[in-house]
C-alpha cells in the first residue's frame, strides 16, 4: 500500500468567514485539526512585544461560561490532546480527539476563541510567569541563539520572539490583551484544516455552528510581512562549555516557484546522515555532536540555515568547513545526491502521512502559504522535477555572498564580532 | 512461529534456533513500515572503568561492517528515505528505521549488518571526539545537569549513577578493544529482539530475519542485573553560571514490569501532567515556570520524581509546594473525575500510537521487556481502565511519598545548606 496520489481534499470558505480544509481519511481512528489565526508576533503594536503570545496563552485561562481549570476539565472529558503557540505570522491552536468527539472539541475552542474574559489575576500571573521564562531562556543556549539570531536575520518586527522583552512584558495590561484580541481575533481571520475520518459537510456544519457571528467576516490576510535582513557577525558572549553558530542567507519564500530547489538542497546538506554537513563536519572530522541546516519561510520572504555546536578552539575549522560545503556543491554535486534528497523528501511524506496529525499539519501549512490544498500527486511531482542543472541555476541566482552569523559562548569567532556590520561578510559564501 | 494472543491477533512472535526474538505487528491500513532492534543493553551494564561505552558504542555501530563503510551505510538509509537513528538508555540500545513498505527487507538487512560491526580503530578515534562534543554539549543544558547529577546520587554506588554518555576521562581512555569485547559479550541474539510493524507479511520478515541474523553465535547469558537502593538526604550542586534553580523530590517506586504501573503512571499525571494539580497550584500559581512528576523505571525498579525550576530566588517556595502537593495526594485521594480525565487523555494517545508504525515499534519494545509479550490497543486500554481512585491510595501506603525523599537543588544557589 502506498499514500494515495488522489485523496479527497476540500476547501471552502463559509459564509462567517472561516476558510478551512479538509483531507479524508476514512480508516483513521483519530481526527486532528488545527486552528491558525492571523495573530502573530508581527501584529503586536511595537511597544508591546510578547503581547501575541500572552494573549494565545491566556485564552483558556477563563471564559464567559467557565474558569480555566474548568475548561481544561472539559477539554479532558473528551481526551483531547491539544497544543498552542504563538509564531511570527499566526497563533495555532491543534487538537486531536477520538472522531466522536470532534464536534464538542471544536466547540470548546471556540468557547475559548470567542469569549476569553483574561481575569485580571491571571494574566497577573501569566505576565510574572513571562519574565521568569525569558530568564529560563538564559539557560537555554540554542533557544537563546535563535532569539538572539532572529532580528538579524528577519528584522525588528518579524524577528521579534514569542517571549518578547523585559520592558515590553512590564508594559503589558489586561487591556492590552483584550484589545489584541478584539482586533485580531475574529472568523475572517481564521484558517481551520481538519484530517482524519471526517467529511467537508460534517466539518462545515461544525464551524458555521461554532464560528458564525464571531467577529467581522470579511476574509483578511496579514499582507507580506516587513522581512528585513543584516548581514554580518555577531557574537554573544556567555560562559558555556561549547560555542553554539548559526548562520544564514536569504533564499525564496515557500510558493516560489525554485522552493523545491531549494528543498532538495537543504536535503543535500543535511537530509540525512550521508548529507555533505554530516559527513564533512561530524563524521570526517569529529569536530561536533550537532550540526544541521534548516530553512524559515514567513509569507513572502525564505532564509536558510546552517547551525552547529562545537567546543570553542574548534569553532572555527566548524564554521570553515561549513561554508565549505555550500560553496563546494555548485561545483561537484552528483546525480546519486540529488536523488537520495529527493527519496527522502518524498518518503518523509509517505511515511509521516501515516500519522494524521502530520497531514492536518500538512494542510494547514498549505493553506496559509498558497491558499489552498496542494495534492500529494503535485507535492511530489515539484521535487521530482528538480535537475542539477535547476540546483547550479538556483545556487547562481540567489546571492550568498553577504551572510548573517551568531555565535553564542565563551569567544568570538572573528575580530570585529559584536558589532553587526553593513560590509559584505569577510567569510561569505562565494556566489 | 507462533501466534501471541488468538487467531485474530495482529502479532507474530517467533524466536530463531540463536535465541533471537522476532516480534511482529500486522497494520494492514498503513502505507509504511518500522523495523528495529532493541539490545539489552545500557549504561548500567558498564563497569566503572567503562561509563559510556554502551553509549559510544551505539554510535560506533553506524562506523562500518565487514560488508559497509561507514559511508555506504548512510547512503544506504539515505537512498531509501529511511528515518532511522538509535538510541541508548540506562538498560537498552535500540536502533530503528521507518520506512515506506516496499523498503522492509533491505530496511532490515541493513540494520542486520549493522549489529555485526567491524568497530573500525580509525573510525574510532574520529569518533571518540564526537562523543567528547556530545559531553560537552550536555554541559550546557542545566536539565541534562541536574538529571545526570540526580541519578548520581539517588543511585549512589550502583551502576545507574553514571551518565549515559559517560565521563570524559572514561571516553578519553576507552580503547577500541575494550569496546569490542563489551561488544561481543552484548551484542548477541539471545540479548536482542527484532520489532517490526507496519503493512507486512510476518513470514516474510521471519524469512528475511532467519536469512540475515540466523548465523549469528549465540552467547552465554549476560549476568542478572541488580536492583538499586534508593538514596535518602540532600545533595546540592552549584553552579553559577545557569539562571535557574531545578529542585527534585525523589522517592522509590515500582519497576516498569509491576503490575501496579498504571496506577503510578495516573497518580503521575493527576499529581504533574497536563491539566494537573501541580500546574494549577505551582505554575498558574507564579511559582516557577515549570514543575511536573515523572516516573522513571527500569525493568527490576523505578522512582517517582517530582521536580520543578524556578528562578533561585523561589527555590523555598518551590519546594515548599511540591511538598505539599504530595501530601496533598496522600490525604486528600483523587477524586474519579480526576483519575477518569487521565484515563481519557489516555485513551486519545494510545490511539494515536496505534496509528504508525514508528509509534507502535517502541510500544511493542516496552511491551516485551516489560510485559514478556505484545500488547494489543485494546489490551493497553483495560489496564489503564482498571486504575481507580483506591488503587492509587493502595498505592501510596505502599510507596508513600509525603515523607523526606531524596532532594536534589542544582544552579546558582548554594540551597539549602547541608
Amino acid at each position: 500500500m502506498t499514500r494515495s496520489l488522489s485523496e479527497k481534499i476540500d476547501h471552502n470558505t463559509l459564509a462567517c468567514g472561516v476558510e478551512y480544509g479538509v483531507v479524508e481519511l476514512p480508516k483513521r481512528h483519530v481526527a486532528a485539526f488545527q486552528i491558525r489565526i492571523l495573530a502573530g508576533t508581527c501584529n503586536e503594536p511595537e511597544h508591546l512585544p510578547g503581547l501575541a503570545r500572552l494573549v494565545e496563552d491566556t485564552l483558556d485561562k477563563g471564559t464567559e461560561r467557565h474558569t480555566g481549570r474548568e475548561l481544561s476539565d472539559a477539554f479532558d472529558v473528551i481526551g483531547a490532546g491539544r497544543n498552542s503557540g504563538a509564531g511570527r505570522e499566526t497563533a495555532a491552536f491543534t487538537c486531536t480527539v477520538l472522531p466522536e468527539h470532534f464536534e464538542r472539541a471544536l466547540e470548546l475552542h471556540a468557547e475559548l476563541l470567542c469569549q476569553p474574559t483574561f481575569p485580571d489575576d491571571v494574566v497577573k500571573v501569566n505576565l510574572d510567569l513571562t519574565r521568569q521564562e525569558l530568564k529560563a531562556l538564559e539557560d537555554e543556549p540554542q533557544a537563546l541563539l535563535d532569539k538572539l539570531m532572529a532580528p538579524k536575520a528577519l528584522g525588528p518586527i518579524l524577528g521579534r520572539h514569542p517571549l518578547g522583552d523585559r520592558s515590553g512584558i512590564d508594559r503589558i495590561t489586561t487591556g492590552d490583551l483584550r484589545q489584541f484580541w478584539k482586533s485580531h481575533y475574529s472568523s475572517g481571520r481564521m484558517i481551520v484544516s481538519v484530517a482524519g475520518p471526517m467529511n467537508e459537510s460534517r466539518v462545515a456544519a461544525a464551524l458555521n455552528r461554532c464560528f458564525e457571528g464571531f467577529g467581522p467576516s470579511k476574509r483578511e490576510t496579514n499582507g507580506l510581512p516587513p522581512a528585513v535582513f543584516t548581514p554580518g557577525v555577531n557574537h554573544h558572549s556567555k560562559d558555556l562549555a561549547q560555542e553554539h553558530i548559526a548562520v544564514c542567507w536569504p533564499g525564496v519564500d515557500a510558493t516560489h516557484d525554485d522552493f523545491p530547489i531549494q528543498q532538495v538542497i537543504l536535503g543535500v546538506l543535511a537530509g540525512g546522515m550521508s548529507g555533505r554537513l554530516f559527513t564533512e563536519v561530524r563524521e570526517k572530522q569529529g569536530l561536533v555532536y550537532w550540526v544541521s541546516a534548516w530553512q524559515e519561510t514567513p509569507r513572502g520572504f525564505g532564509l536558510l540555515y546552517m547551525g552547529a555546536s562545537t567546543t570553542p578552539e574548534r569553532c572555527k575549522k566548524t564554521y570553515d568547513t561549513l561554508l565549505r560545503e555550500v560553496n563546494r556543491l555548485s561545483d561537484d554535486l552528483t546525480e546519486s545526491e540529488l536523488e537520495r534528497a529527493k527519496t527522502g523528501i518524498i518518503a518523509g511524506w509517505e511515511t509521516r502521512g501515516d500519522a494524521t496529525r502530520a497531514r492536518c499539519s500538512e494542510l494547514a501549512s498549505d493553506l496559509y502559504f498558497f491558499g489552498r490544498p496542494m495534492p500529494m500527486s503535485e507535492r511530489v511531482s515539484r521535487i521530482q522535477r528538480v535537475t542539477r542543472d535547476d540546483v547550479s541555476r538556483y545556487l547562481r541566482t540567489y546571492r550568498r555572498d553577504q551572510l548573517c552569523v551568531m555565535t553564542l559562548g565563551p569567544r568570538a569567532l572573528t575580530e570585529g564580532s559584536n558589532s553587526t556590520s553593513d560590509a559584505r561578510t569577510k567569510e561569505a559564501i562565494r556566489q | 512461529m507462533s501466534p501471541a494472543t488468538s487467531a485474530t491477533s495482529p502479532f507474530t512472535v517467533h524466536t530463531l534456533k540463536n535465541g533471537l526474538s522476532v516480534v511482529i505487528e500486522e497494520m494492514p491500513d498503513v502505507c509504511s513500515v518500522a523495523a528495529g532492534f532493541l539490545c539489552r543493553t545500557g549504561a548500567r551494564d558498564e563497569t566503572p572503568p567503562l561509563a559510556g561505552v554502551s553509549h559510544f558504542l551505539e554510535h560506533m555501530m553506524f562506523k562500518g561492517t565487514s560488508r559497509r563503510t561507514w559511508a555506504q551505510i548512510t547512503i544506504d538509509f539515505d537512498s531509501m528515505g529511511s528515518a532511522y537513528n538509535a538510541f541508548t538508555s540506562e538498560d537498552r540500545t535500540i536502533y530503528y528505521g521507518w520506512v515506506r513498505t516496499k523498503d522492509l527487507e533491505p530496511q532490515i538487512e541493513l540494520l542486520a549488518d549493522m549489529m555485526r560491526s567491524a568497530i573500525p580503530l580509525d573510525e574510532f578515534t574520529t569518533e571518540k571526539n564526537v562523543i567528547l562534543e556530545e559531553i560537552a554539549m550536555s554541559k550546557d543544558n542545566l536539565d541534562h545537569v541536574a538529571f545526570d547529577f540526580l541519578q548520581e546520587k539517588v543511585f549512589a554506588g550502583h551502576p545507574l549513577a553514571w551518565p549515559i554518555l559517560g565521563y570524559d576521562s572514561t571516553v578519553q581512555s576507552l580503547t577500541r578493544d575494550q569496546m569490542w569485547d563489551y561488544f561481543q559479550q552484548r551484542y548477541a541474539p539471545n540479548n536482542m529482539l527484532l520489532v517490526v510493524a507496519g503493512a507486512l507479511k510476518p513470514e516474510q520478515v521471519i524469512e528475511v530475519a532467519e536469512r540475515y541474523c540466523g548465523s549469528w553465535p549465540r552467547v552465554t547469558d549476560p549476568p542478572k542485573r541488580v536492583p538499586p537502593k534508593v538514596a535518602r538526604g540532600v545533595d546540592v550542586l552549584k553552579l553559577d553560571r545557569f539562571n535557574q534553580q531545578v529542585i527534585a523530590l525523589t522517592f522509590p517506586s515500582v519497576s516498569a514490569c509491576d503490575s501496579r504501573i498504571e496506577v503510578v503512571s495516573a497518580a503521575a499525571t493527576i499529581l504533574g501532567g497536563e491539566n494537573s494539580r501541580m500546574y494549577w497550584d505551582i505554575v498558574q500559581k507564579g511559582i516557577a515556570p515549570r514543575a511536573g512528576a515523572h516516573h522513571l523505571d527500569f525493568t527490576d525498579s523505578g522512582v517517582l520524581i517530582l521536580y520543578g525550576s524556578c528562578d533561585p530566588t523561589n527555590a523555598e517556595l518551590l519546594l515548599d509546594a511540591l511538598r505539599k502537593e504530595a501530601r496533598r495526594l496522600t490525604d486528600e485521594p483523587p477524586r474519579d473525575a480526576e483519575v477518569d480525565r487521565v484515563k481519557n487523555r489516555r485513551r486519545t494517545s494510545v490511539a494515536v500510537e496505534a496509528e504508525a508504525p514508528y509509534y507502535r515499534l517502541t510500544q511493542l519494545m516496552d511491551d516485551m521487556e516489560f510485559h514478556g509479550r505484545p500488547r494489543t490497543v485494546d489490551e493497553a486500554l483495560a489496564e489503564v481502565d482498571a486504575v481507580t481512585s483506591d488503587s492509587i491510595v493502595k498505592f501510596l501506603r505502599e510507596f508513600p511519598i509525603d515523607g523526606e525523599g531524596h532532594l536534589t537543588s542544582v544552579g546558582p544557589r548554594d540551597w539549602p545548606k547541608l
